[in-house]
C-alpha cells in the first residue's frame, strides 16, 4: 500500500450529519466523498462512515464523517455519535416542510450533546427540485441567522454547493483552532492534531490502528 | 483505512446507560425490543470481547423472534455482521452480510461492510475460509441462517 500520500495530513476533524430520514444525508456524503449521486439510496442503518482529505490554507485535513440514520427508531443510539464532533451538518429537505419544522429539535440535541464550539452548518437539500419547493430560502436564512448557523441550499443530485458546505465547515473549525477557541487533541473538541505519519482514528483513545480486541 | 466502522468504540457512559435500562426492564418482567436493540448496539461496539459476544446473542434472539418487521430484521443482520467482524469471526460476519444482500442486493452500506471484512480476511490470511463460508450459505440461504441461529443457544446469554 502506498500509505505516504494518503495518510499525510496534519489534522483530523470529526463531523456528524443529522436530520430527518430521507432528506439526503447519505447522498450528500456520497456526493462529497465519491463525486457521484446515488439515486436509490436505502435508509441508513444506525450510522455509516465516510472520509475524505481536504486542504484548508495549505494544510491537509482528514474529515471523519459519521452519517446518522434519520429514522426515529435509531434516535437514541445515534445520539452517542454527537459527542466530540467538531462539525455538525444539519440537513432538511426544501420540498418537505416537516423536515424543516423538526430542525429545532435537531438543534436542541446538537447543542446539548456537542461542545459550545462545534460548528453547525444548515443545509437545505434538494435545491434541484425548485418546482416542489416547500420552504422559502429567506425563511430558512432567517432561522439560520437567529440561531447562529451557517446556511446554504445544496443538491446532492447535481452536486451544487455540496463541496462548499463541507469545506466551509472545515474552514470555520480551522479558524477556531487558530483563534485558540478549540484545543486540538482534547477528544471533546472533535479535532486531532497529528505529526505527519501513520493513520489514526478520532473519538477514543482505544480505537486507533489496532483491532479492538484480541480473542 | 475506511474501516473505522469496526474500530470506533462505545463510550462507557452510553454502555452503562443502556445497560441499566435493559436490566430495569428485565427486572420488571419484559424487555422491549427497542431497549434490547439499543443495548446490543452498544455492546457490539465495546472494546471487550465478552460484551460483543453478549451483544451478538441478544441480536440473535431479536432476529429469531422478529416475525413481522422486515426493517428491523435488516437492522439486526447488519449489527450481527458488525459484531462478528469485531471479534474476528469473519466467516460469520460475511454470512450475515450475504444474507442481507440476498434480500437487498444494492445496499451500499452493507456492500461497504462486506468489502472491509473481506479485506481484513485477506490481510489476516483467511481467504479460504471466506470462500467456504460463502458456499455453505449459498446452499442454506436464509433458512440455513435461521437454523444456525436456533442451534446456538440462549443458554450462554449470561444476562438472563
Ligand atoms: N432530487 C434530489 N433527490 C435527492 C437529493 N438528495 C437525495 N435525494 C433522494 O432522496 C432520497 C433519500 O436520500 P438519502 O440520502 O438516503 O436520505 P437520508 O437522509 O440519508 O435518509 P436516512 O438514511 O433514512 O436518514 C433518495 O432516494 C435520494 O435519491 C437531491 O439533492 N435531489
Ligand atoms: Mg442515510
Amino acid at each position: 500500500m502506498s500509505s505516504s500520500g494518503q495518510y499525510s495530513y496534519s489534522y483530523i476533524f470529526k463531523y456528524i450529519i443529522i436530520g430527518d430520514m430521507g432528506v439526503g444525508k447519505s447522498c450528500l456524503l456520497h456526493q462529497f466523498t465519491e463525486q457521484k449521486f446515488m439515486p436509490d439510496c436505502p435508509h441508513t442503518i444506525g450510522v455509516e462512515f465516510g472520509t475524505r482529505i481536504i486542504e484548508v490554507h495549505g494544510e491537509k485535513i482528514k474529515l471523519q464523517i459519521w452519517d446518522t440514520a434519520g429514522q426515529e427508531r435509531f434516535r437514541a443510539v445515534t445520539r452517542s455519535y454527537y459527542r466530540g464532533a467538531a462539525g455538525a451538518l444539519m440537513v432538511y429537505d426544501i420540498t418537505r416542510r416537516s423536515t424543516y419544522n423538526h430542525l429545532s429539535s435537531w438543534l436542541t440535541d446538537t447543542k446539548n450533546l456537542t461542545n459550545p464550539n462545534t460548528v453547525i452548518f444548515l443545509i437545505g437539500n434538494k435545491m434541484d427540485l425548485e418546482g416542489s419547493r416547500d420552504v422559502r430560502y429567506d425563511e430558512a436564512k432567517k432561522f439560520a441567522e437567529e440561531n447562529d448557523l451557517i446556511f446554504v441550499e445544496a443538491s446532492a443530485m447535481t452536486g451544487e454547493n455540496v463541496e462548499q458546505a463541507f469545506l466551509e465547515t472545515a474552514k470555520k473549525i480551522y479558524q477556531n483552532i487558530k483563534d485558540g477557541k478549540l484545543n486540538a487533541n482534547m477528544t471533546e473538541s472533535g479535532v486531532q492534531h497529528k505529526e505527519r505519519g501513520g493513520p489514526a482514528s478520532l473519538g477514543d483513545s482505544s480505537s486507533s490502528d489496532k483491532p479492538n480486541c484480541s480473542c | 483505512m475506511a474501516d473505522d466502522i469496526l474500530n470506533e468504540v462505545v463510550s462507557p457512559e452510553d454502555l452503562t446507560r443502556f445497560e441499566r435500562l435493559y436490566h430495569e426492564e428485565l427486572h420488571n418482567g419484559s424487555v422491549s425490543r427497542m431497549t434490547q436493540f439499543n443495548y446490543s448496539f452498544c455492546l457490539v461496539r465495546s472494546e471487550f470481547c465478552a460484551d460483543i459476544r453478549k451483544g451478538i446473542l441478544l441480536l440473535e434472539e431479536l432476529f429469531k423472534t422478529e416475525t413481522e418487521d422486515i426493517d428491523r430484521k435488516r437492522d439486526y443482520l447488519y449489527y450481527l455482521a458488525i459484531g462478528n467482524a469485531r471479534i474476528k469471526e469473519y466467516t460469520k460476519s460475511l454470512k450475515y452480510c450475504r444474507a442481507f444482500l440476498a434480500i437487498e442486493s444494492e445496499n451500499s452500506q452493507v456492500q461497504h461492510l462486506e468489502s472491509i471484512v473481506k479485506k481484513r480476511m485477506e490481510t489476516e490470511g483467511l481467504k479460504g475460509m471466506a470462500l467456504a463460508g460463502g458456499a455453505v450459505l449459498a446452499l442454506g440461504g436464509l433458512i440455513g441462517l435461521g437454523l444456525a441461529m436456533a442451534k446456538k443457544g440462549n443458554k450462554e446469554s449470561g444476562s438472563k
